[in-house]
């Protein structure tokens, strides 16, 4: 909580031939977060290179290859199969090549067939395209070549022509384009190009072979049936295949790829001619059962050593959060941001607390947040464990603060509740019919300034911690300085004016220049602040006016709620007010149209002011959290902890 | 006459006044929502182009990436507050 994951700093030492057993053991754990070894010119060190790669990798990897084209040829996602039951891996190691070579033999048959299919039936079909403006003459193929004195005339033509010269011609009308073939002496070609051109003729070569066009097309079409046939039959033979092998493919992905993995580990090792050496990170809690592992593996002869690091230049750890359940879904929210660093604070469990407020402030309805509820419960059936069941997570959080704050705002759907609202009312009135309060507007917003200070002023203590951790007291002296410059401009803005909401301090005595004492000890703190600030840089005096802007940003949470609002009075007024009452009370036939199209805006308009208040409330949420929270303290870029070996969901040892 | 007439025209009941003046209210806050409303979005228009070819470029980027398209979402917002301290 607050913090990552504490890491221990391993270094693993052994001779070359327990290099396997090593690499077997800490894949085994999966709690190594290996920091590769990298060669950099000028750091070389003698005799020291990157390890070369088990001797079974390339073999490996040839067959990985040829599982991963049957996935890809199949259209298999091995992610999204659920495992049906688990192989042991000896079972597997014994007869994976036989079966890989099987299934493979059966695939690249099926699919070299179908290839072969397929170009045929492309031949046929160009063919067929060919013969097509053919159809219409009954003349042989044979019988349009081998003329000495004739000129022979084929293709499409705009319209029929008149031709003065001895001729022979067919026209054939057809809506495609009209076809002609025209037979004339040679010596009169002269005269007949002319005309053929004006009438905008486009030759088309006589297809090769013999015979009459229609006998030809029927005997391509009839061969294209068949063969359309066959591949039907393929396809249908390949979707059993798949169907039958997918969970062979995926176990043997996943079994190929831990063997993968751990054959190419050796490439971030740095190796000697007789030992091999190997940095990384383990959770502190798993140091033990790793050690105690490593030298049941090797008999004890790999050497583990944890490094002390280097207060001054620690090596950055590797980060894996550590947070109560509760807020563990809104990791995904840090991770959209960036990580966060081994050295800070871990704002995790923070963001997952007043995220959810703030969205359940801006989107304050009974009526949307039971829907918003209801959407991120039934969804949870329907979408894959990970990042999106996360997100669901948090919307349901946001949900429940939605209805929570719709009970105290007194709201469904726009309609008040048949209470008086606990805050501050937010109810528009519409059309002069509600009586009552108004929304109180000015209140809300102030309410709004009020959690943007008390939200600043923690992100500045965090930020105080984060720096005085790393550079004593006096790293922190500036961060402490903001939020004495912010009490102090508050202080001197409450003596000098009265605000609802806030404390008035307008009352005191005033001693000099119209300022107040309470308005000179704020003067005082807003002083003192600066000169805070300005110790560490005078450049960061350029950030001051962001005192007021980021303030002010806060008045975001009513503003955007107060318009989510008016959108559902308006839905209610068009809908109810305007088109299903009066129509109700003035029944006729008529009227049906009107109802039902009342209840149609209803449903939609609500629809649309649910979407826009759950990506207007999620966002605006997340923009405070991101911009006017984190950039008070977080720095993030912390490098994901990435313990070395694979999460087993179709194989077993 | 003439300035009889005028004048007559020219009072008008407390009503009309009131009325007046809301309407008045009612478009100042309209300038205020529609001003803001196109700054930002000229402000989003670029950063969310920008921003597009970046993700494109490098999915990682996309946190920082929305961060920065809702940045200027400020302006209007604070269009928002003005309207909403004008009409009600």
């Amino acid at each position: 909580m607050f913090r990552p994951e504490p890491m221990t700093h391993l270094l693993i030492v052994a001779s070359r031939e327990r290099m396997e057993t090593v690499i077997r053991e800490l894949y085994s754990h999966r709690v190594f977060h290996i920091r590769d070894y990298v060669e950099k010119e000028g750091e070389k060190m003698e005799g020291v290179s990157i390890g070369p790669p088990l001797g079974s990798a390339s073999e490996v990897s040839a067959k990985l290859v040829r599982v991963r084209t049957m996935e890809s040829t199949f259209g298999i996602h091995p992610g999204e199969i659920t495992p049906a039951t688990r192989k042991r891996v000896l079972e597997l190691r014994e007869t994976i090549d036989r079966d890989i070579a099987a299934v493979g033999n059966e695939t690249d048959a099926l699919m070299s067939r179908r290839a072969s299919i397929e170009a045929t039936m492309r031949d046929l079909e160009q063919q067929v395209r060919e013969l097509a403006p053919f159809a219409g003459a009954p003349v042989d193929f044979d019988s349009y070549r081998g003329y000495e004195t004739l000129a022979v005339y084929t293709g499409r033509i705009g319209r029929d022509v008149e031709i003065p010269v001895p001729h022979e011609k067919i026209f054939t009308p057809s809506p495609q384009g009209n076809f002609i073939a025209l037979f004339v002496p040679l010596e009169h070609k002269a005269a007949v190009d002319p005309i053929l051109q004006e009438a905008r003729f486009v030759p088309i070569p006589v297809p090769k072979g013999a015979g009459l066009p229609e006998a030809l097309l029927a005997e391509n079409q009839g061969k294209l049936a068949t063969l359309k046939e066959e591949m039907g039959q393929i396809d249908q033979r390949i979707a059993a295949l798949k169907e039958q092998q997918a969970q062979f493919l995926a176990t043997c992905d996943e079994y190929l790829k831990s063997d993968l993995e751990q054959a190419e580990a050796p490439l971030r090792f740095a190796t000697t001619d007789q030992a091999f050496l190997v940095e990384g990170w383990v959770p502190v809690k798993e140091v033990e059962r790793v050690k105690a592992g490593l030298s049941l593996a090797t008999e004890g002869k790999a050497l583990v050593t944890e490094v002390q690091e280097d207060p001054h230049h620690p090596v950055p750890a590797p980060v894996e959060y550590d947070n109560p359940v509760f807020a563990r879904p809104t990791q995904l929210l840090m991770d959209t941001y960036a990580r966060p660093r081994y050295d800070e604070l871990d704002p995790t469990l923070l963001v997952a607390i007043i995220f959810p407020i703030f969205f359940g402030l801006i989107l304050g309805d009974v009526g949307y947040g039971l829907i918003l509820l209801a959407a991120s419960l039934g969804l949870r059936k329907i979408i894959p464990a990970g990042e999106g069941q996360a997100l669901l997570k948090v919307m349901r959080n946001g949900a429940i603060a939605s209805i929570f704050f719709g009970l105290l705002f007194s709201e469904f759907f726009g309609f008040k509740l048949p209470w008086e609202p606990v805050l501050y009312s937010r109810h528009l009135s519409m059309g002069g019919e509600e009586a009552g309060h108004g929304p109180m507007v000015i209140e809300l917003l102030v309410l709004s300034i009020w959690i943007g200070i008390l939200h600043i002023t923690l992100g500045r203590i965090l930020g105080a911690i984060n720096h005085g951790r790393h550079h004593g007291i006096r790293g922190a002296i500036p961060q402490l300085g903001w939020i004495a410059s912010m009490w102090g401009l508050l202080i001197l803005i409450w003596s000098i004016v009265a605000i609802p909401v806030m404390p008035d301090l307008t009352g005191a005595p005033v001693v000099v220049a119209g300022l107040t004492i309470t308005g000179f000890v704020g003067l005082a703190l807003l002083i003192l602040g600066v000169v805070a600030i300005a110790s560490e840089s005078a450049l960061e005096l350029t950030e001051f006016p962001t005192i007021i802007s980021h303030t002010m940003s806060y008045a975001r949470i009513v503003a955007i709620g107060l318009s989510s609002v008016a959108i559902a009075v308006v839905i209610n007024f068009v809908s109810i007010g305007m088109l299903i009452e009066p129509n109700i009370e003035n029944f006729s036939v008529g009227s049906i149209f009107f109802i039902l199209l009342g209840i149609v805006v209803f449903l939609a308009g609500h629809l649309l002011n649910t979407a826009l208040g759950l990506v207007g409330g999620a966002l605006q949420s997340l923009r405070l959290q991101y911009v006017e929270f984190f950039t008070k303290f977080y720095k993030g870029g912390g490098e994901k902890f990435n313990p070395f070996g694979t999460i087993r969901r179709f194989t077993e040892d | 006459m003439v300035d009889a007439v005028t004048a007559t025209q020219v009072v008008m009941s407390v009503e009309a006044v009131e009325a007046s003046q809301l309407g008045m209210k009612a478009l100042a806050a309209s300038i205020a929502i529609v001003g803001t409303g196109l700054a930002s979005a000229w402000a989003e228009l670029s950063i969310g182009s920008a921003a597009v070819g970046a993700v494109a470029e490098n999915k990682d980027l996309f946190g920082s990436v929305l961060v920065l398209t809702i940045i200027p979402e400020t302006i209007v917002i604070f269009g928002l507050v003005v309207g909403l301290l004008l009409i009600l």
